[in-house]
Parts: structure tokens; sequence; C-alpha cells
């Protein structure tokens, strides 16, 4: 654990904490995303996003042993940015290296999945780099874009496959009615 | 705790008035809206800040941090998170074709759905001509008698979102 910061009180409470919640939840995601690149790039995955939650739940173990072994000023940080209490800087710690996560996970699914980002690069990648809706179209079908979700939703326990076709399991039902309330309450139309 | 409460309490104010706006009005510039929402909101932040009493006061100590910029600048960074993930789960509804395809999937409960089925209740042309115009709109791709090309900044964004794909070894995905 972390010895006494000269010049504070040890009887008092541990009140000696501040910015190193913060820089470790930064250090943190900066090793995620690492290890997210190194993995992603050495193994074939089938399961892409369930691999990146379980580097990130790792990780952030990882940044929480850390935030309670090394020193409360992390042996650099000013005396006067490190006065709040363990509990509330760990939680906060977390709770940024979680919503890291999430914006992080935000612009992976945009390149991983979104058809916008797919219009652009098949148009940028055509001889004349200029294409017609037909064009984009021809090269991006809308039955390869169902597949690809129906895929997906297969291997997360959305939809089953049953005869050939394609039913929702309890959880895609749940999410099905959830959304579409969402869709009804903002006025969203049938959006897809 | 002052900062995070008071950054949780002005996305309530956000999340109230922006979906209660979207659900009197419809909205059709949805993003600017998002966006314009959250600026409106984030002046609220100020008063709750102050608001809410100091964490010396009612929180034990190993809860309690004093109240500065970094406590202040916290809860701002939290209201910007929140919405960040809000704004997923909104576009998520809004356009995901994996959603609309679960909601088809529901209305035929018990039966199902083929490959072939599903893409009747689709209209591609509609999709990709809202997609089409939304990128034209936000200064992606510019159009010229139905031909689409990129723009310096569509280009810029392909370019980052190929070479994400190839270190990551996504394939072409869409």
């Amino acid at each position: 654990m972390a010895g006494p910061v000269p010049g504070v009180d040890p009887r008092q409470p541990d009140n000696r904490l501040m910015l190193k919640g913060l820089i470790l939840s930064f250090l943190g995601f900066a090793i995620f995303l690492i290890a997210h690149v190194a993995i992603f790039r050495l193994m074939t995955l089938e399961r892409r996003f369930r691999t990146m939650v379980r580097i990130m739940m790792v990780v952030g173990c990882a940044l929480l042993i850390a935030h309670r072994i090394t020193a409360p000023d992390l042996g650099f940080l000013p005396h006067e940015y490190t006065k709040a209490g363990w509990a509330i800087d760990l939680l906060n710690s977390l709770l940024v290296y979680g919503f890291l996560f999430i914006g992080y996970s935000m612009f992976y699914f945009l390149v991983d999945r979104g058809f916008s980002g797919r219009i652009i690069i098949e148009i940028e990648s055509s001889p004349e780099r200029r294409l017609q809706a037909s064009g984009i179209a021809a090269r991006y079908s809308l039955e390869m874009v169902l597949q690809r979700r129906l895929t997906e939703m297969l291997e997360i326990g959305r939809v089953i496959l049953r005869d050939g076709r394609y039913c929702n399991t309890a959880k895609g039902r749940s999410a099905a009615t959830m959304f579409a309330f969402v869709k009804r309450f903002l006025q969203l139309g049938e959006g897809g | 705790m002052q900062g995070l409460l008071a950054g949780l309490l002005t996305f309530t104010v956000y999340f109230a008035t922006q979906a209660a706006a979207f659900h009197w009005i419809k909205v059709t510039r949805r993003a600017v809206a998002l966006v314009g929402f959250w600026l409106l909101c984030l002046p609220t932040y100020f008063p709750l800040f102050r608001w809410i009493p100091e964490d010396a006061v009612i929180w034990p100590p190993p809860l309690a941090a004093p109240s500065d910029a970094v406590t202040f600048l916290n809860g701002i960074l939290l209201y910007f998170f929140l919405f960040m993930g809000y704004a997923q789960f909104f576009y998520m509804a809004e356009s995901s074709v994996g959603v609309r395809t679960m909601i088809e999937l529901n209305a035929e409960y018990g039966n199902g759905l083929t490959l072939n089925d599903l893409t009747r209740y689709y209209r591609y042309d509609w999709m990709l001509a809202r997609r089409l115009k939304r990128l034209a709109h936000a200064g992606y791709l510019v159009e010229d008698e139905g031909w689409y090309r990129t723009t310096p900044r569509g280009r810029i964004v392909a370019a980052i979102f190929s070479w994400c794909k190839r270190l990551l070894r996504l394939g072409p995905g869409g």
C-alpha cells in the first residue's frame, strides 16, 4: 500500500488524492488500446466485440489494483492536487475509464459496421472515384447488409435461425420492444 | 461527489428536455438538435454545482473531494461522457439496420422471417438515399447529376477508416 506523504498528517483520513484517478484511467485506456490492437492484429477473432469487452475488464481490474497500491501523488503530482478521498477518486477513475471505452466503442462500430463509412470508402476506391446510387448498391447489396447484421445478431444471441427463418430470442424481443418504444416516443420514424 | 452529482443532474435536465422536444416536435435536423440541447443545458451545470453542498459537509472522508477546479471540470467531463453514451444509444435506435431487423422480426412473432422476406420489408433505395443525403449535407460527398464523389473531408475520413480497418483486420465491413 502507499506510504505516508511528507507534510501530511497520517492520522487524518486519506484525503490526498485527486488527479491520480484521472491519470490512471487515461493510462489504463491507453494500455487497453495497445492490447486491443495487438490482439486484433495477431489473432483471427470470431467475436470481436466480446474480446474487446474482456480486454477492457482485465485492464479495469489492473487499474483498480494499481489505484490501491500506488502512492497518492504517483510520485510526481503536486500536493495541492491530491486532496480527494480514495473512494471518490477510485469511483471517478473507473467511471472515466468506462466512458472512454464506451466512446471508443462508438468509433469502433462506426469503422467496423458503419454503412455510411462503407459508402465513402466504396466511392473513394472506385476507378473513377465517383459512383451513382445504383453503383453503390451493386457493390454492397441489401442482402449483404442484412446478412452481416443477422450473422452478428446470431452470434450475440439476439436471433435464432429455425428452419431457414430468423426469429427473435427473448433477449432480441426485449431489445426490439424497447427500441420500438424509443423510436415511437422520439418520433424517429422506422429508421434502419 | 459534488462534480459527479452536478454532471449527472445536468445530464438529467438535458435528457428530459431533449426527449420532451423530440416527443412534441418533429425534429428533422436531429444531430444539430442533439448537440444544440447539450450546449443549451450546459449552463445549468454552474448553478447545480453551487447548489450541491461541498463534499466535506455530507460525505464521509473517502468520498469527499475539495470543491476545486479539478472537481468542477470533472463534472463537466462526466456530462460530456454521458452525452456521448446517449448519442450512441440514440443513433442505434434511429439508424441501426440490426435494430430495425429485430423490430421487423418482432412483428412476425413466432413465425420468423427469411432473408428474402426481410429484403422485401426494406426500401434499399430509401436507405441508401437517406445516407447519401446526410453525407452530402455533412460535407463528405458532393452530388453532380446523380454521381457522388468525395470531398477533401470525405477523403480524409475514407483514409482514416480504411487505415483503421486494415490495422484491426476488420475486413470491408459496413
